[in-house]
């Protein structure tokens, strides 16, 4: 069978399994075993298990469940309760007002808890009855949520940033640093857009509360700098390389614990329950990289990515009509599939036609949580808009629609990455010197 | 049985859990033993002998272990886009179906791990690190997950046919 026919009756199969309502990662695994099976002289059970435990016990991925049990932990204490009055008076008197609290609470949020859906669902809970209560338009609360909420993609400590480098094997260390200033970028834009709506129709914005002495607006935000430190600290130790991002993630849950205490309101219970939700979310992601790991291995014998990467070259296409069609193709992806998925489907076939065409892979790491950023706010599938469809009881449509200045802001962003990849490759190149 | 088998999968998770918590503070006494002896220069060890390859190990074990109630507390992503649309009878079939390819596709991977197991036991494979610990007892782990989380979806099937509904609690987050 000729190389396209091959690939095309994969991914109908693929896709058939999916749409079926297999387990994601068991589709994977499927699939692969399929591969192998018709399609490469390679035995399937033995390459499976041992993939299995290959992959299971690798040093970078331990920052996976430290990563999220921090997020967890930071979750259930005060700090969520406290975002909310905490940023208020400081925004308060630029245009747009309270709608900024929604972009730099979620950029706060997401930072500690690594996850889109987790950040729309705290922040919201907060800030929608809030801003409700205010007056402020509709549509810009719920497109602010929305959209910043997808920055916990993006600012380190990052899951599927982790989840990226564990598969293309690229230094986690590096994509975090290589996250941090588009991630200042697009808490810039999404800003700079509120302002710019609320420069152009003045009325469009609630009049400020009373305005705040400092000190008052400093005892108010006092219990969200510790958070702040914490997260510098990590940052700051993985980009001198004291620490390594599992070493950093460890010290990360125990000062979570310290801080979740110290703040009060921190029982057992939550301390419990944090530790159990973070133990499911790190094992359903690590399932997948398996599966996903079990697939790479079956692309690798059957010679597809490594064909379909010399057929690329070949064409001598530029690396910026590459992007585009793959960026459309993401695009459509996410439509149906979660991030985690995309990326990991990414990594096991795409990798190698990137790489052939001269893409840096930690460029590419930041470009594809991009674009998986933007599938979390379109529809049928994007997780966010689930949350505030569950927060708020509004159609998930009317929700999308809000968000979807949002997801050309963040296909600006891709485009302006693309023209000046030193946003991206500055910090982690700095880091080597 | 239905709570014998509910408390296994939960047992085995906060098993899992509390691995994760171990692997927490031994790397965090790892880096703190780092810093007092090479900061403050106090007389200790610096290094705790093959703390990554026993965290690698120790997280291999909580996956794994973690596997069966994940999957019954829906915590396993799935696209359920195309089966939502189906209706309540086809719905059951094609939960039906995918349980029983899942059953299928972990029983397979449950002999080949179990024999992977009985390989690094009978060629006394170790780990490479300074310590060398026997490959067979974290593989053991892995191979009691797998073997847990096929129960639970046999489990599932059967309780699926029998009741008539999904007993999947429907995953929220992700």
């Amino acid at each position: 069978m000729s190389d396209p026919v091959t690939g095309l009756v994969l991914l109908v199969v693929l896709m058939g399994f999916l749409a079926s309502g297999l387990w994601i990662a068991l589709s994977l695994t499927a699939v692969a075993g399929i591969a192998l099976m018709f399609f490469s002289n390679a035995s399937v059970g033995p390459n499976l298990a041992t993939i299995f435990w290959g992959h299971s016990h690798s040093w970078s991925l331990t920052a996976l469940p430290l990563f999220i049990l921090m997020g967890e932990i930071l979750l259930r204490s005060r700090l969520s309760r406290d975002m909310f009055s905490g940023l208020a008076p400081w925004l308060g008197g630029l245009p747009g007002r309270l709608l900024h609290v929604n972009v730099l609470g979620c950029a706060i949020f997401a930072a500690v808890s690594g996850s889109s859906a987790a950040t729309a669902a705290t922040i919201g809970k907060m800030s929608i009855p809030e801003l409700r209560s205010r007056g402020y338009p509709e549509s810009l609360i719920l497109g602010t949520l929305a959209g910043s909420a997808t920055l916990g993609l993006l600012i380190p400590p990052s899951i599927i940033l982790i989840v990226y480098g564990v598969a293309t094997e690229q230094s986690i260390a590096r994509l975090f640093m290589a996250g941090i200033l588009p991630g200042v970028m697009l808490v810039a834009m999404f800003s700079g857009y509120v302002a710019l709506r609320a420069w152009m129709n003045p009325k469009l914005i609630p009049a400020a509360d009373t305005g705040m002495s400092l000190r008052d607006k400093l005892w108010e935000v006092r219990r969200l700098l510790p958070v702040a430190v914490l997260i510098g600290g990590v940052i700051a130790a993985i980009y001198t390389g004291i620490a390594s991002p599992t070493d950093a993630a460890a010290l990360g849950v125990l000062l979570a614990i310290v801080l979740a205490v110290v703040t009060g309101g921190f029982s057992m219970k939550d301390f419990l329950d944090a530790l159990l939700s973070a133990t499911r979310t790190s094992c359903m992601i690590a399932f997948i990289l398996l599966g996903a790991a079990f697939l790479a291995l079956a692309m690798g014998f059957t010679g597809l990515p490594r064909n379909l990467a010399s057929w690329i070259s070949e064409m001598g296409l530029s690396p910026y009509v590459l992007l585009a069609v793959l960026t459309v193709f993401f695009i459509l992806l996410g439509l149906f599939l979660d991030g985690i998925s995309v990326v990991v489907l990414t990594t096991s076939i795409i990798m190698p036609m990137v790489t052939a065409v001269g893409i840096d892979p930690i460029w590419f790491g930041i470009y594809l949580v991009l674009v998986v950023e933007m599938s979390q706010i379109t529809p049928p599938v994007g997780f966010n808009l689930f949350v505030i469809q569950g927060l708020t009881g509004i159609d998930i449509m009317r929700i999308a629609k809000a968000a979807f200045p949002f997801f050309l802001l963040l296909l600006l962003a891709v485009v302006v990455i693309t023209v000046f990849p030193e946003i991206v490759t500055y910090l982690p190149e700095a880091m080597t010197r | 049985m239905r709570k014998t088998l509910d408390q296994l999968y939960l047992a085995a998770g906060w098993t899992a859990a509390f691995v994760i918590l171990a692997i927490a503070i031994l790397i965090s006494v790892q880096v703190l033993l780092n810093f007092s002896t090479r900061v403050l220069g106090l007389p200790l060890p610096s290094t705790i002998p093959s703390y990554s390859d026993f965290s690698g190990f120790m997280l291999a074990a909580a996956t794994f272990l973690a596997m069966p109630y994940t999957f019954r507390s829906g915590g396993h992503i799935r696209v359920s886009l195309v089966t939502a649309r189906l209706s309540e009878r086809a719905q059951h079939v094609s939960e039906i179906i995918a349980l029983a390819m899942a059953a299928a596709l972990t029983g397979y991977a449950c002999v080949y791990i179990v024999f992977l197991v009985y390989e690094s036991v009978h060629f006394g494979d170790v780990s490479t690190g300074s310590v060398p610990i026997p490959l067979g007892i974290p593989q053991a782990f892995m191979a009691v997950g797998m073997g847990l989380l096929f129960v639970a979806i046999l489990d599932s099937l059967v309780q699926t046919i029998m009741t008539g509904t999904s007993v999947i609690a429907q995953g929220k987050e992700t």
